[in-house]
Parts: C-alpha cells; sequence; structure tokens
C-alpha cells in the first residue's frame, strides 16, 4: 500500500504521452458517469429549494422557478431533526471511541499475552464474527428491555461496540508491528498497559484511523439496531427518526427532501475534508482484512 | 506527509466528543412540570388539524411539559408502540384504534384507564354511546377513551360535479343506489375531468372492499371466531366491481395514498373514495369540495370505519402525577373534540355531537348520520387498522385492482392468508 | 484496568526476543486477560447472550406481549418450514442478491479504472462515485423513493419527456426489486469501487512501464496485466458482497415495505415484523436461526472458495 506514495519516474519521458484520445475519451466517460452518479443528489437538492406546489407539477421543472429556503425553515422549526443530529453525534462519537478503545486493548491481549483460555476466547471471537448482528434483534431487544436500556444512549452504543473483526484486524496488525519497540519501552519500566498507549497505538495509527472513520461512518449511519432498540422519537438517530416520525402534514415533498439533504450534510462534508484518509482507510482496510 | 491530517481528524472528534459529554450530563435534570408524551398516528389533514388544537392545549396548560409525536401510521406506529410498551418507557399517552385494542394484549401492554380520575376530569359513561364504551372495556376494565369515528365517505369536487350534472337544486350531489347508477355516476364525472372519476388507494383496497361486501351483507367468522366464512359469491361481485372500475379507467390502476390525495386535489379525479380525514387537507388546498355518505351501492347502508381512541400505553414506573395530567389531557380532548371534527371526524363524546359548534360545520356534518352504520373490522388479534389482515387484502387485491391477477385468485390469496393467520397461535 | 502495573525488573537482559519474563507469577500468567476483559464482556453481554437466548426463546412461544409462556418443543421450527412467508422472504434475498451483486462489483471496477490516475480530477470522480456511501439509508431511500414518483418523479419524467409510458417502480410486482437493485447499486458501489481503487494503485508502475515497452496495447494491458493483478480483490469483493447482500433489510423496508404482495419482503423483514408487529417473540427467534445457519453456511463455504485461492495467490 504504501508504495503508493512513492513520486518514482516523474519526468518518464514520452512513454506514456499526456493527452491521447484513448485518455481523453476515458476522462469523458469518467465525469459523465460521476454527473449521472451525482444526479439524484442534486435532484434531491433542487427539489428541496422548491416551493411546495411547484414540486407535484407535471410536467416537472428543471430549476426551481423561485429558489427558496422555506423547505428547509421548516424542517429545522419543527425541531425534531436538531435532536436527532444531537443523537446521531452522541451515539456515533461514543460507539467510536468505545469500539476504538475496546478493541485495541483485546487486540493487544490477543497478540502479545498469553494466558489460560485465550485460544478459547480467540476463538470465540473468530466465530463472533460470522454472526450477523442482524440474526440477534429479536433476543436483543428482549435483553434490553429486560435490562431498561430501550431509548437509552446506552442501548444504542454498547451492541454496536462489540465488532469481533476490529479485533481481529488490530490484532493482526500488531502481530505484525516489530517487538524490538516494546522490548525497549519494556526496559525502561513501562507497564504492558502504557506499551499499548505509547507505542502500539502510534504505531498503528494509519489502521486505527481506518477503524475509526469506519466505525464512525457506520455507527451515523446505522438504521436497524437503532430503529429497534429506540421508540421514543426523542431518542432516535437521524436515519430512524426521519424515517419513523412525521414533523409536518400534506404536500411536503420539498420538506422531505431539505430532511434529507440535512441528513446527508454532515457525513458528505466529512468525507470532502477527509476524503484521502477514507479512501486510505477502505485500501487498508481491505488488504489488510 | 499526512501528518497534518490525523490532527484535524483528532481535532474534529474531540470536539464532537466533548460536545456529546456536555449534552449527556445536561439533559434530564431539572423536571418539575407534569410531563405528557403523546404519541399518535395522524398524518395527512389529521395531523395538521392536531397540531393547531396541541398548540391550544399547550398555551392552556403551562404547567404541563406536553410533547406529541405523530410516528407513520400503520404498522410502524403500532410496533413501535408496542415496543415501548415492552421496554417499560412508554409515552404517557397515545392514540389506538379501537379495532386494535384486543389484538393490543391490552392486559399487559396497556394501563387501565383510572375511572375516578376521568370522573373528576369531567368525563363519565354517559357520555357516549353505549355500544362505543363497551368496546373499549375488556375484562371489566376500561383500557380506552373513545375520541371519535370515522366512516368512510365520498368527497366531490363541487366544480366537476356541477359540470357532469351530479347536484341537486340545494348545491349536494344527488344521492345514487344502486350498481348501474353508481357507475353511471362514475363516468359521467370521468367525462368532465378527462382522466379518472374517483381516486382510491390501490395498495390499501381493503376499507372500499369492506365496505362493499358489508353492504352485501356478507360475513367473515363465524361465532367462535375461529372458521372463516367469507361467502365467496359476494365477495367475488365486490371485488369484481372494484376490478370493473379501475378496468374502464374509472379509477386509476395503481395508486398509494398520497397519490390518492394529491390526484383528488390536482382534479384528475371528481369524486374520492376515502376516510372523511381528509378535509383539512382540501380546505388549505381551497378545493371546491364537499362530501356525503359513500352511496350505498348494494343492499344495506354499511361504511367500513374505527374509531380513534386514547389508552395509556404500560410504564413499567408510572409517575402519578404525570398520569393525572394525562386525564386532563384527555378529557380535555374530548371537550373541545369540536375542532377535532372539523378535520373530518364524528365526535365520540355525545356533548359535543349535539351542539351547534358541531352541527353547524359544513361538510364535516353532512355525514354523521352514518354513525351508527359503521362497520367494524373482523373481531381477531391480527384485524384491525393498519393490523396484517388490512395488509394481506391489500397485498392481495392491489394486484386485482391492476389487473395482474383475476379477482378470483386474489380472493383465495386472501382467504388464504386469512387462514393461516387464523393457524397461527395467538400471542396474546 | 489500573491494577494492571507489575513492578517491572529492570534486571533481565532486554535482547532477547521472548517476552515472557519473570514478573509476579500470578500477573504474567492472568494479566493479559485484562485486555480482552472489556471487549469479552461486552461481546458476552451483547453477542453470546442474545445468540444462546435466541436459540433458547425459538423452543417457546415467547411473545412481546409478555403472556404466557409455554414450552413448544421444535414446533415453531416445523411451523417454519412449513411456513411459505418464510421461503418466499429468503428466495426474495437471495434473488436481491444475486441481483445485486454482479452489477456491484462489475461497476465498481469500471468506476476504479477511469478513476485510476486522473490527477486532479481523480478528488472529483472519487468524491462522486463514492458520496452515496455516506448517506444514511433513510436519506438514499427518501430521495430514491420521490425519483421513482410516478407522475412527477425524475425517473418516469426522463421517460414521458422521452416518449416512453411511466412505469410505477415501487407498486408494480416485478419492476420493485430492480427499482431497489439500481438505488442499491447507486448507495453501495462505492465502497467496492475504494477497493479496486487501492488495489490498482498498489501495481507498481513498472509493471506497465516493462509491457508498454514490450508493445503491449492499453487493452492488452487491461486484460493481461491488470484484471488478473486484481484477481484476489475481486474475490475479496464478491465475499464481502455476498454476505453483505443477504443481509439486506434497510432499503427494502424503507422503500417498499417488502411489497408489492410481499414481492420484495426480506427476511430480516419477515424476522421483524414476526417478532415485533406480530408479537411472536420465539418464532422470529427460530426463523433467525434458520437465517443465520444460511449466512454461517454460505460464508463457510465462500471460505473454501475463495481461502483457497487466496492462499495459492500468495
Amino acid at each position: 500500500m504504501s508504495s503508493v506514495t512513492i513520486p518514482r519516474t516523474k519526468p518518464s519521458g514520452p512513454v506514456v504521452p499526456r493527452f491521447t484520445f484513448p485518455q481523453v475519451a476515458l476522462a469523458v466517460g469518467a465525469v459523465l458517469l460521476a454527473l449521472v452518479w451525482l444526479a439524484p443528489l442534486l435532484w434531491a437538492v433542487d427539489t428541496s429549494l422548491k416551493p411546495e406546489p411547484e414540486t407535484t407539477r407535471t410536467p416537472i421543472t428543471w430549476l426551481p422557478e423561485a429558489p427558496t429556503f422555506a423547505a428547509y425553515q421548516s424542517v429545522v422549526d419543527q425541531g425534531s431533526i436538531l435532536r436527532w443530529f444531537l443523537n446521531s453525534t452522541i451515539v456515533a462519537c461514543l460507539v467510536t471511541v468505545l469500539t476504538l478503545g475496546v478493541s485495541t486493548l483485546a487486540a493487544y491481549g490477543f497478540s502479545r499475552t498469553t494466558f489460560p483460555g485465550r485460544r478459547v476466547l480467540f476463538g470465540l471471537l473468530i466465530a463472533g464474527i460470522l454472526v450477523p448482528p442482524q440474526v440477534l434483534i429479536v433476543p436483543l431487544f428482549q435483553e434490553m428491555s429486560s435490562l431498561r436500556l430501550v431509548d437509552t444512549y446506552w442501548g444504542i452504543v454498547l451492541p454496536q461496540v462489540v465488532a469481533p473483526v476490529m479485533v481481529f484486524v488490530l490484532k493482526k496488525f500488531f502481530d505484525g508491528v516489530s517487538r524490538d519497540y516494546e522490548d525497549a519501552a519494556r526496559v525502561d519500566g513501562a507497564t504492558r498497559l502504557r506499551i499499548v498507549w505509547s507505542v502500539m497505538v502510534p504505531m498503528s495509527r494509519p489502521v486505527l484511523g481506518a477503524v475509526a472513520i469506519f466505525t464512525f461512518i457506520g455507527a451515523w449511519n446505522n438504521f436497524l439496531w437503532p430503529f429497534i432498540v429506540t421508540t421514543d422519537p426523542s431518542m432516535m438517530t437521524i436515519p430512524v427518526g426521519l424515517a419513523n416520525v412525521q414533523g409536518s402534514y400534506g404536500l411536503r415533498y420539498a420538506q422531505i427532501m431539505a430532511s434529507a439533504v440535512l441528513g446527508g450534510l454532515p457525513l458528505l462534508i466529512v468525507f470532502a475534508l477527509f476524503q484521502r484518509q477514507v479512501v486510505r482507510g477502505v485500501g487498508d482496510a481491505g488488504i489488510k482484512g | 506527509m499526512t501528518a497534518s491530517h490525523p490532527t484535524r481528524r483528532t481535532v474534529l472528534t474531540a470536539a464532537l466528543g466533548l460536545a456529546g459529554v456536555a449534552t449527556l450530563g445536561g439533559c434530564g435534570s431539572l423536571r418539575r412540570d407534569a410531563r405528557i408524551r403523546e404519541w399518535n398516528l395522524f398524518g395527512g389533514g389529521d395531523g395538521a388539524r392536531l397540531l393547531q388544537i396541541h398548540d391550544k392545549f399547550v398555551a392552556e396548560h403551562k404547567d404541563m411539559a406536553f410533547e406529541a409525536h405523530t410516528l407513520a401510521w400503520g404498522p410502524p406506529f403500532y410496533t413501535k408502540l408496542a415496543m415501548s410498551a415492552a421496554g417499560g418507557r412508554a409515552p404517557e399517552v397515545a392514540t389506538l384504534h379501537l379495532s386494535r385494542l384486543k389484538g393490543f394484549s391490552p392486559a399487559t401492554m396497556l394501563d387501565p384507564i383510572p375511572l375516578d380520575l376521568l370522573a373528576k376530569a369531567g368525563i363519565t359513561e354517559p357520555d357516549f354511546l353505549p355500544a362505543t364504551w363497551d368496546r373499549c372495556k375488556i375484562d371489566g376494565q376500561l383500557y380506552a377513551v373513545p375520541l371519535d369515528q370515522h366512516p368512510f365517505v365520498l368527497y366531490y369536487n363541487t366544480d366537476i360535479c356541477a359540470k357532469a350534472g351530479l347536484l341537486g337544486p340545494d348545491g349536494r350531489i344527488k344521492p345514487v343506489r344502486g350498481v348501474e347508477p353508481f357507475l353511471d355516476m362514475l363516468r359521467a364525472v370521468k367525462e368532465v375531468t378527462g382522466k379518472f372519476a374517483a381516486s382510491i388507494e390501490t395498495t390499501n383496497p381493503w376499507r372500499m372492499w369492506w365496505t362493499l361486501y358489508g353492504q352485501l351483507e356478507g360475513g367473515f367468522f363465524d361465532e367462535s371466531g375461529r372458521d372463516l366464512v367469507i361467502d365467496d359469491a359476494k365477495a367475488l361481485e365486490a371485488l369484481g366491481l372494484m376490478a370493473k372500475l379501475a378496468a374502464d379507467g374509472l379509477t386509476p390502476k395503481s395508486a398509494d395514498y398520497p397519490s390518492l390525495v394529491a390526484q383528488f386535489s390536482n382534479g384528475d379525479a371528481g369524486l374520492s373514495f376515502n376516510g372523511e380525514w381528509e378535509v383539512t387537507t382540501y380546505q388549505t388546498a381551497k378545493l371546491p369540495f364537499s362530501m356525503a355518505p359513500f352511496p350505498v351501492v348494494y343492499d344495506v347502508p354499511k361504511y367500513a370505519g374505527d374509531a380513534h381512541t386514547f389508552v395509556l400505553p404500560h410504564q413499567a414506573v408510572r409517575n402519578e402525577a404525570d398520569t393525572a395530567a394525562t386525564i386532563e389531557y384527555i378529557a380535555w380532548m374530548l371537550k373541545n373534540s369540536a375542532e377535532w371534527a372539523a378535520g373530518g371526524h364524528i365526535p365520540a363524546y355525545q356533548p359535543v355531537v349535539a351542539s351547534p359548534e358541531y352541527l353547524n360545520l359544513k361538510p364535516q356534518a353532512e355525514y354523521r348520520s352514518v354513525a351508527p352504520d359503521v362497520l367494524f373490522d373482523p373481531d381477531a388479534w391480527f384485524s384491525g387498522s393498519g393490523a396484517q389482515l388490512q395488509n394481506e387484502a391489500g397485498a392481495a387485491f392491489a394486484g386485482v385492482l391492476a389487473g395482474r391477477t383475476t379477482p378470483r385468485q386474489g380472493l383465495d390469496q386472501f382467504k388464504a392468508a386469512t387462514r393461516k393467520l387464523l393457524d397461527t397461535p395467538s400471542p396474546v | 484496568m489500573a491494577v494492571q502495573t507489575p513492578p517491572r525488573t529492570t534486571s533481565s537482559p532486554p535482547t532477547t526476543t521472548a517476552p515472557q519474563r519473570p514478573g509476579p507469577p500470578w500477573t504474567e500468567k492472568w494479566g493479559g486477560l485484562f485486555f480482552v476483559a472489556p471487549f469479552g464482556v461486552l461481546f458476552a453481554f451483547f453477542l453470546l447472550w442474545p445468540t444462546l437466548s435466541g436459540l433458547w426463546n425459538s423452543f417457546f412461544n415467547t411473545s412481546l406481549a409478555g403472556v404466557q409462556q409455554e414450552f413448544l418443543g421444535l414446533r415453531n421450527w416445523q411451523e417454519m418450514f412449513g411456513d411459505p412467508a418464510v421461503w418466499a422472504s429468503l428466495r426474495n434475498t437471495l434473488v436481491f442478491t444475486a441481483m445485486s451483486t454482479p452489477p456491484l462489483v462489475v461497476i465498481a471496477l469500471v468506476m476504479a479504472l477511469l478513476a485510476n490516475r486522473q490527477g486532479l480530477l481523480g478528488w472529483f470522480l472519487r468524491f462522486a462515485y463514492f458520496a452515496p456511501f455516506v448517506l444514511p439509508a433513510t436519506v438514499v431511500t427518501l430521495i430514491w423513493v420521490w425519483i421513482y414518483q410516478p407522475g412527477f418523479g425524475l425517473v418516469n419524467g426522463l421517460l414521458t419527456a422521452g416518449g416512453f409510458a411511466e412505469i410505477d417502480w415501487l407498486n408494480t410486482e416485478n419492476r420493485a426489486m430492480l427499482a431497489v437493485v439500481i438505488t442499491t447499486v447507486w448507495w453501495t458501489v462505492g465502497f467496492n469501487f475504494l477497493l479496486y481503487l487501492a488495489a490498482l494503485q498498489g501495481i507498481p508502475e513498472q509493471v506497465y512501464e516493462a509491457a508498454a515497452i514490450d508493445g503491449a496495447s492499453g487493452r492488452q494491458q487491461l486484460f493481461r496485466i491488470t484484471l488478473p493483478l486484481l484477481s484476489r480483490t475481486t474475490g475479496l469483493i464478491v465475499v464481502l458482497q455476498l454476505v453483505a447482500s443477504l443481509k439486506i433489510f434497510d432499503q427494502i423496508y424503507l422503500m417498499t415495505d417488502g411489497g408489492p404482495n410481499y414481492a420484495t419482503r426480506p427476511i430480516i423483514q419477515y424476522i421483524y415484523e414476526s417478532g415485533f408487529t406480530s408479537y411472536r417473540i420465539g418464532y422470529a427467534s427460530a426463523v433467525s436461526y434458520m437465517f443465520f445457519l444460511v449466512i454461517v453456511i454460505v460464508s463457510i463455504a465462500q471460505f473454501r472458495l475463495f481461502g483457497g485461492r487466496k492462499e495459492a495467490d500468495r
């Protein structure tokens, strides 16, 4: 992977001429495909800027005749969407931080320490990767209901923190880290916990970053589990709230599109800012995994 | 080379985390008022109306923390309500269709209504029709307070119907009776609109079928409630008529609920067969329209319908002050149900029904005569508004209206599905 | 966790490769467990326990309403095997998987080939192709239900503008699944695209340079070098995609609610409906378990199939 960044053969002369016809054709094709891919998003934005009656006009109008933010205004005024933003932020942050912490420790434990039952536990972990969370919704809801965790942040968060595959990826990465650094730290009297923090974590920053990004995106976008475990609209996350709660009535396509745009915007911005990390993260996780 | 990026990321994450922690600690404290969380399933015109009524309630009750949420109608709403009751943190009050009461497992999922508090708030048994009140009682306990009744009705666009020559001298639609006059009326409307005569919801055609089948006096379950006694000939007659309407282009072959509303609003259809709850939507749209009882197409006047009630979902820990406030809310809603009736429903609270405020509502009071002829859904744990039986009917009959399957096939599928439900051990 | 501070004796020689060194015997032997414990506890509570209690429930008539609970033995399982809705929804799940996987792999590959080494344009292309992936399911489906809308939706708007007949995508039995697949491809192809892109970028430039010197055309380079070198990635993507597609629920529930006439209802939605809408926790648990077994079998089969190939490729 790291070979990507090596800037080799920069002025390699006429081997690859800069703009040949096929290259231009490919670039044009690529851009056309990109536009097709962006079209639904643009259409959503377009609709959200129309006054409601214009949304259902036939034949359809391509651009709003008099663009207005009225739909956004009413979506925000209804209040719930801000609450859901907050819930999503809390949930996604908690899930990310806890998953990273718990998985890093466990990965270190499996990679570097021995204790009775380690093999059995690791076997269980591998088996856990095979268990799709989707088939657990029924018993897990019952459990949450007896623990009184339905409609709580912990009820949404804790099951999402159990990500055996993350532990597995991190363990494989730790396995590849040379033990020399650790031994040196041990000589200096560092505890093993300290070693995890000051040796393993810095050494595995890219892979931890990848895990963090995907855990965050996954938690922010997770629909099924929060959908099951939240019934109170004020505890819902963005995807669940948008799907279940109605804040307005009558003709409201512009408002629906406005709420969709608002619901999608945060991660689009994050992605635009951190594109390089996301792209690299997928590569790392994919090639390691 | 990537050194700066992780920092940016870290800063962002840390900031978000801090914000999160701050709010985690921040909420949940300082609860001084009695709290009422109300869940309902009112979309469309109803929802808009309820919002106004709630605003008024909040203005008059500054000492209560009131919060209302509308969840998507039908299975999504009922599933969430059941799950919240099972989870122990249910809202203080919710709406429930009367037809769903028994199947909702009131003994475990609902808390009984404290009659003393209700009486203190000024609501007592004589305020309701006995039949309605009795339906709200299960094993001697009152589990629901009825708010309204809502039959299947006929909406008509007065401009279009005037052009079609269907209005009487008083400006009201002339009542028709029998299949042929009914078809003639639709054909006349179609001629004017050039598109459809009536807008219907083909994805959930239960109400229309149940109305027509009821007008033929068809049965459903036997007295034990364990056997299906659908009269095939009558069922097929009703279904066949619906298929014919679609095939002749008098009604759309495929339309979901929003399309039903849209087609009547934009004049693609001059009539609409629907529950009476879209009054507000059409009034807001300044549509020239009125309403009437659905025509008696067959033998007897029967109209599919249901009633909305208030229930107290089961809470693991019930707060007395909240419950008292909740009962006050229910009582207030009943006493002010003339406003609710303006949205189309026939009030259940009889003092309001007799009030001039209600009687002067046009067109809302035009069909109040049908109240005794409202036909509830068959009685079973899987039946009622938005319950599985209606879904099965939708699944089986939508294809018939679209012309993909014959009425016979549709009916067979529906009967098989109903038998399967009957064979399923009841979970309540 | 702060217990974890065994006093280190610096006396032992630091250069030995074996990390086992004399410390307090208790922590040396059991200390590792503390690292695993936090994860282990959560794992036990929120994965292991529900897995077992689900199996247990499948032998009872457990109800969400919390009424009577009776031991049923295998009756839930018997009922399940005779329940046409189980098989129909399982079939829908498989049909969805079969319809969605090929385009999700092929389009991802095409995108990666198009976006690879595009310089500044690359940023825009990566953004456009991957952006839908970061949207929540609800946002995606709100947009697409609107797009598929008869009358004034974008797709039908284009169809009618082009002189074609409208299609009521989501309410027509043999169109609804196609509509869901199109939406899914739009939404999730970005992830596979990035996997391919990473793999493409991992192919050293020299390989192409050498090929170009040998006179290989662009087409030959693509079919003789690029695609063969991507085979391992393709295997990985197919594996990930198959398992992901089998777990379909969100889009279908949100777009068609399993309709029309249950033509799109996936197995997870049937589990949801049985357990929560119809209160039948016990029965839903049995169906969950059956589906769980299907997933395990598919996973193991794939592991056999592609796992072997992976080793050979190395």
